[in-house]
């Protein structure tokens, strides 16, 4: 597009003074942004600071004229006025939802919308070369025909990657790309961005996972609240975990965690030889002779790593809401129960908070009130009408006592941010009054301030005797949390650890394996 | 209206009740004007005709939406005429707005006539005089005539030009032949079929006429809705079905339309052409007999019983009582419905050049 | 216009819709020159379209719960036959009709929800297939012939209230049922009043709850004044009666009861609901059963209107309930909708209809003028939502808005940003 690309000048890309309004909110407030040529930029900033509405300017989401302020790019101010056009500049965005088509195969992903022909007809042969040499770039081995549903998270990502080389793109920008990736997807991802890097490409990364923009960012912009608070230049200014922080949440945070001193009682909840299939796959097994207990007022961490057969294992205890139940027994207090459904495990006093908030947890329609109550309709119903008057006092309750940012309880779930909407889910499962509750992944996507909050709540549930087990990929979490600690490979338990035998090199030993079958 | 706050039930109340109480006295139910008579009194030379119409699926039906706009206007009346091409339920709306407008008279095409008994009564009620065009309103005491050309003499005109026309290809039977019916919603399907039975059915009983799919019976020929690609498929579905060897000598068809959908699914089949009756004088019909392939179709002068409609509509006007010639025959399931009967005309490739002598739409063609 | 918003509380979909159906009212007051707000012309707009409008309760219902429901004509017309077929041949009197017919429904629904909800099969499959086997059903016993109906059974879809009292001028219980309906809207205003101010709620300004009890029981007894006193003999219609009944049940149902929170659950997002304990199978047969159940009550309340079955009856009922529905602000997708909603849509095209064949404007052109009805308020919705914001109506309000609208209290910073990231979020 350019054509005087000044190679000297460091700067590829230069934001200025970036304002974006919606009706009634400044998104935006006079934000800038240098980007240097050849290095990796990390953007950091709470949920909702704007990181990825600025990001959604700069590719031509919305479009030049719907915002205030200069996109200068390669020595040029730019007018994009969508996707394309940015694309075409050398702009390429990768979306934390992937934009791939599951049916369709890597290569033709790759090459969708984006087609080498021959005469008006696809040049399949071409289009497969081409891919082979792209895939070797990301480090991907599979064969380009493979479909996209048939290979994993990790690697669909590079594919964007890879589609996005095709492109020849100038700058790469990924939006929370290893979010949903295990260790070592992610270690392979982060060392691909540094090898794009040695090639000259300038990648712009945003991320919760600091440890992971320590480890590869050469500067780093902090955004909060819609202003662009700092740009950091990780070597010169030694930038560290903490200091991300200070900037991200405008005060240091003493402690990651509450502090909190248990009262564990006798054990109320053991379930014994667990075993349970996979819902497609006929003769595979999700969960193998697991046994576990809780007991009261205690919390207990369960670690694996992705797909190691944690959701599995407690989706299967909690009525029987994952997979086709083989064997295993589960005792409540010493008496053995059987929970055929959700509705049996909630009246047994189980609750159980999603790992994916969004597409299992809520109501993306509901409201507040609506939302606090779902779980316990019962509780103020009479003779199956709902008492709107009592749900109404039952969510502002919640709302005060766990502290919910939101201007009322009429408030849609959908308007509140990460961490609040999972306080009001945990408001739900609390109002259900569970002896035990399942947290799977409680502070996924929320952003340091709330996650230090909903760590106080889990602890307040153990003091009053309820037992938690949590769930999670942040083995700081889990050592911080937990009073015990089950270790899950491969659908097994493979070990447990009290606290203070606990430590990341011995938990991450037992979640690959005592018998160490695949690498 | 200003009362509300705590006492605010109270209030409103009362005040409806004040306002019940001032009203003026509820009239008894009065014997408004209409009746079985025919309005006695007549009505302003100005006053609003409705039309209600079928749906919109033959030439004959626009043309006739044309004559009565142009017949009742040219004549000093406001009409609406409307089409009831979404069925039944629309066809009651809109005879229902046609009353809310103050319709003096309604004339009524109906999609099914005996579905409109509740919009019938709030006619009479209303005061205005009902007629039924070309179909006769079934099951109700609310119409006052009925106006249509003899459709029992169609049918029978039908049958015998069937036998006429498969008499002149071949000398002697037996003749293969297939029966086509009307939709079974229009009162009238069914006495073209009985017309055309009352000629056949001693034929096929003696072996003259041989049906080989063995569908004689009104129910089995039924076409719904009237339309072609019904007609199409079935008459597709026989021909593989009976005829694979057997030749087709002649098809019973209530109308143009239907006709040529027998010729159609017959020329797709790959046999030579049968007899097929007709009726409507539809322009490619016309066209067709012309040109040697379907073998009848019956003359309904849409014009004449527009025309005839009409003077019903202006003797009613002059509170005169419209002039009927059949005060027996229609008995439509509560009263004898004094109707006027025009003469059907079969036609045929031998009469054809005669038949359309001053009809616009027409006479170009057979020139 | 804000004060506007407040007298119709937060939902301007809900404003808009009625906004858009008293304007129709009065354009076409104004072309019909007064014909349309006539006694006469009421009494056939509820009488012409009730069925429409009580299928479109059940169907909102079903669509709020994910799915769809294409067989309703064809179950209404069964339905409407099997009734009319056993009075004739067996007798039976009109009330143990009525009984047989929702009964016949309820067996229908039951068998289409059993397909839906327990063997997994999409509703618009299985109601596809029940069109074809109903319609077929309907002309198998019918015989493809019209079948009269009783007088008694007429009343139903063709009957007035009785006249009784004094002579007030008035038809007397239509009057009662217009003052029950103005006595029910004051006193639950003044409850939810009452409750809101105990519970520490926002309530509204004083003179927001007079005004818009002013204006709705206006328009009541407006409505009340127009019924009352059409031509002796008529009143209020059964029909609009019956409809009357089942919107304040299902009304209620759908926002009340435990049931109907499931239903909105279920359709906003079933795992989630599974994963609360709601029994989605139950919820998904229950919800055709009744719609099936419904679509007979219709196909009967059509038939007593019609005075007779035929074979063509519910031809095309389904996409004007579905239309009624969409019209009235629910999602395709599901969980959104609510039972007035519908019925202010359903009277949206009833009033079109109604008008457009009062200015005698031909079916063709009807059809199309309410094709791009449908399309132009859903458009409108679907464009607003795209752009972050609630409605037309909020697009007309935007030069009124302040910043944020809330009540009193500054915001918090995360408030903000939480309320940003949202809108980047669905942008």
């Amino acid at each position: 597009m350019t054509s005087q690309t000044t190679q000297t000048d460091p700067i590829i890309l230069e934001m200025r003074s970036i304002t974006k309004e919606f009706p009634g909110v400044k998104a935006l407030d006079n934000v800038s942004l240098r980007v240097k040529a050849g290095e990796i930029h990390a953007i950091c900033g709470e949920n909702g600071a704007g990181k990825s509405t600025l990001m959604k300017v700069l590719s031509g989401v919305y479009p030049y004229g719907s915002y205030d302020g200069d996109i200068v790019y390669q020595g040029q101010v730019q007018q994009f006025r969508d996707i394309r056009a940015s694309e075409h500049a050398g702009i390429v965005i990768i979306h934390q939802e992937l934009a791939l088509i599951p049916e369709l195969s890597i290569m033709e992903n790759i090459f969708l919308g984006n087609e080498p022909t021959k005469r008006g007809v696809i040049d399949w042969a071409e289009a497969r070369l081409r891919s082979l040499d792209l895939l070797a770039r990301v480090g991907l081995r599979d064969d380009p025909d493979t479909p996209i549903k048939e290979i994993g998270v990790g690697k669909q990502q590079l594919v964007e990657i890879a589609k996005a080389l095709n492109k020849s793109v100038k700058i790469l920008i990924l939006d929370e790309p290893t979010a949903a990736l295990n260790e070592s997807d992610s270690q392979h991802l982060l060392d691909l961005m540094l090898g794009l890097k040695a090639k000259g490409i300038t990648s712009i990364i945003i991320s919760h996972k600091l440890n992971e923009i320590e480890q590869i960012a050469d500067s780093i912009t902090i955004i909060r609240d819609g202003k662009s608070i700092e740009t950091l230049d990780v070597k010169a200014d030694g930038v560290d975990e903490d200091r991300i922080i200070k900037g991200m949440v405008g005060r240091t945070l003493e402690s990651r965690f509450p502090d909190h001193t248990p009262k564990i009682g006798e054990v109320f909840f053991e379930v014994k030889d667990w075993t349970v299939g996979h819902p497609q796959i006929q003769d595979r097994l999700v969960c193998k002779n697991s046994s576990f207990f809780v007991r009261r007022g205690e919390i207990v961490g369960f670690a694996g790593l992705m797909g190691a057969g944690r959701t599995e294992l407690a989706r299967s205890v909690f009525g029987r809401s994952y997979g086709h139940f083989v064997s295993g027994q589960i005792y409540i207090n010493g008496k053995e129960v059987t929970l055929k459904s959700v509705h049996q495990a909630i009246d047994a006093g189980l609750g159980y908070v999603t790992e994916d908030r969004k597409s299992l947890g809520l109501n993306l329609l509901d409201d507040i009130k609506t939302t606090t109550v779902s779980a316990n309709l019962e509780k103020i119903s009479k003779r199956s009408v709902v008492d709107t008057n009592q749900e109404f006092a039952v969510a502002e309750q919640y709302r005060r006592s766990l502290r919910t940012k939101a201007p009322s309880v009429q408030e849609g779930v959908a308007k509140l941010s990460g961490g609040n909407q999972q306080k009001v889910v945990l408001a739900k499962w609390m109002f259900t009054d569970p002896d035990l509750l399942i947290l799977d992944e409680p502070t996924r996507g929320i952003d340091v301030g709330a996650k230090y909050e909903i760590y106080g709540i889990i602890q307040e549930l153990a003091n009053q005797g309820k037992g938690v087990i949590v769930i999670s990929s942040e083995l700081p979490e889990l050592l911080g949390l937990s009073d015990r600690i089950y270790t899950i490979f491969e659908g097994a338990i493979t070990g447990v650890l009290n606290k203070e035998e606990a430590s990341q090199e011995s938990l991450m030993k037992l979640m690959t394996s005592t018998t160490r079958k695949v690498a | 209206m200003r009362m509300f706050g705590k006492a605010g039930k109270a209030a409103a109340v009362a005040a409806i009740a004040a306002l019940a109480l001032t009203g003026c006295g509820r009239s008894e139910p009065s014997n408004s004007g209409g009746g079985a008579s025919g309005g006695a009194g007549g009505f302003p030379q100005d006053s609003a005709i409705g039309v209600a119409l079928p749906k919109k699926t033959s030439e004959n039906w626009v043309l006739a939406e044309k004559l009565f706009n142009d017949g009742l206007s040219s004549a000093g009346f406001k009409p609406t005429v409307q089409f009831a091409n979404n069925g039944v339920a629309e066809q009651q709306n809109q005879i229902s707005a046609m009353i809310a407008k103050g319709a003096k008279v309604v004339i009524v095409g109906a999609l099914d006539g005996s579905q409109l008994g509740t919009q019938l009564k709030q006619a009479k009620d209303a005061g205005a005089t009902v007629i039924a065009y070309d179909r006769l309103l079934l099951n109700t005491e609310n119409v006052d005539y009925y106006v249509a050309y003899d459709n029992f003499k169609v049918g029978q005109l039908q049958g015998q030009a069937l036998l006429d026309g498969m008499k002149a290809k071949k000398p002697s039977g037996p003749y293969n032949v297939e029966l086509l019916a009307g939709s079974p919603d229009d009162a009238n399907a069914k006495v073209f079929f009985d017309g055309a039975m009352s000629v056949l059915k001693a034929k096929i009983d003696d072996g003259t006429l041989k049906v080989l799919s063995g569908q004689t019976t009104f129910e089995k020929a039924v076409t719904q809705d009237w339309k072609a690609e019904n007609a199409q498929r079935r008459m597709d579905t026989i021909l593989t079905g009976s005829y694979g060897t057997e030749s087709l000598d002649g098809v019973l068809s209530p109308n143009d339309t239907l006709a040529r959908a027998v010729l159609t699914s017959v020329k797709a089949a790959g046999k030579p052409l049968p007899v097929v009756t007709g009726q409507d004088s539809e322009v490619e019909s016309v066209k067709s007999i012309l040109a040697g392939e379907q073998y009848s179709t019956i003359n309904k002068d849409t014009r004449k019983l527009v025309e005839h409609a009409i003077t019903m509509v202006k003797d009613l006007q002059a509170g005169k009582k419209p002039e009927v010639n059949d005060d027996k025959s229609y008995n439509n399931g509560n009263k004898v419905v004094p109707a006027y009967l025009l003469e059907p005309v079969i036609v045929t490739a031998a009469n054809v050049k005669t038949a359309y002598k001053g009809d616009p739409v027409l006479e170009p063609i057979i020139k | 216009m804000n004060a506007l918003k407040k007298l119709f509380g937060g939902d301007t979909r809900q404003f808009g819709m009625i906004f858009a159906l008293v304007a129709l009212i009065v354009l076409f007051q104004w072309l019909t020159g007064g014909i349309t707000l006539t006694p006469g012309n009421v009494i056939n707009l509820f009488n012409g379209n009730s069925y429409i409008l009580i299928l479109a309760i059940g169907m909102v219902l079903v669509i709020i719960a994910g799915h769809i429901d294409l067989s309703v004509g064809s179950v209404a017309a069964f339905v409407g036959m099997m009734v009319a077929i056993t009075m004739r041949d067996w007798n039976l009197p009109w009330y143990l009709a009525i009984l047989l017919g929702l009964g016949l429904g309820a067996v229908i629904g039951a068998w289409q929800g059993w397909w839906t909800a327990y063997v997994g099969i999409p509703a618009f499959i299985v109601t596809l297939a029940g069109m074809l086997i109903f319609r077929g059903a309907q002309q198998f016993v019918g015989q493809s012939n019209s079948i009269p109906v009783p007088r008694e059974f007429q009343y139903i879809g063709a009957g007035y209230l009785p006249e009784v009292g004094p002579d007030t001028g008035f038809n007397n219980l239509t009057l009662l049922l217009g003052l029950a309906g103005v006595a029910f809207v004051v006193f639950s205003e003044v409850r939810r009043r009452r409750m809101a101010k105990a519970l520490g709620a926002e309530v509204s300004e004083t003179w927001v709850s007079i005004l818009r009890l002013v204006l709705i029981c206006g328009a009541i007894l407006y409505a009340t004044y127009l019924f009352a006193t059409g031509r002796p003999g008529t009143s209020f219609p059964i029909p609009g009666l019956i409809l009357a009944v089942l919107v304040l049940i299902y009304g209620f149902i759908s926002s009340k009861t435990v049931v109907g929170r499931h239903v909105y659950a279920v359709g906003g997002n079933r795992h989630a609901a599974e994963l609360s304990g709601v029994k989605s199978k139950k919820i998904n047969f229950l919800v055709m059963m009744n719609m099936s159940i419904i679509a007979g009550l219709a196909g009967m309340i059509f038939v007593a209107r019609s005075t007779s079955a035929g074979p063509s009856d519910g031809t095309g009922w389904e996409l004007d309930a579905i239309a009624a529905v969409f019209i009235g602000g629910a999602a395709v997708t599901g969980g959104v909708g609510t039972v007035i909603g519908s019925i202010v849509g359903g009277l949206v095209m009833a009033v079109l209809n109604n008008g457009l064949q009062l200015l005698s404007v031909g079916a063709d052109w009807q059809s199309m003028i309410k094709g791009l009805v449908l399309l132009v308020a859903v458009a409108i919705d679907v464009y607003n939502k795209s752009q972050g914001r609630a409605s037309i109506i909020g697009l007309m309000m935007k030069n009124f808005n302040r910043p944020s609208s809330g009540p009193g209290t500054p915001l918090q910073p995360d408030e903000v940003t939480s309320t940003r990231e949202t809108i980047s979020r669905e942008a």
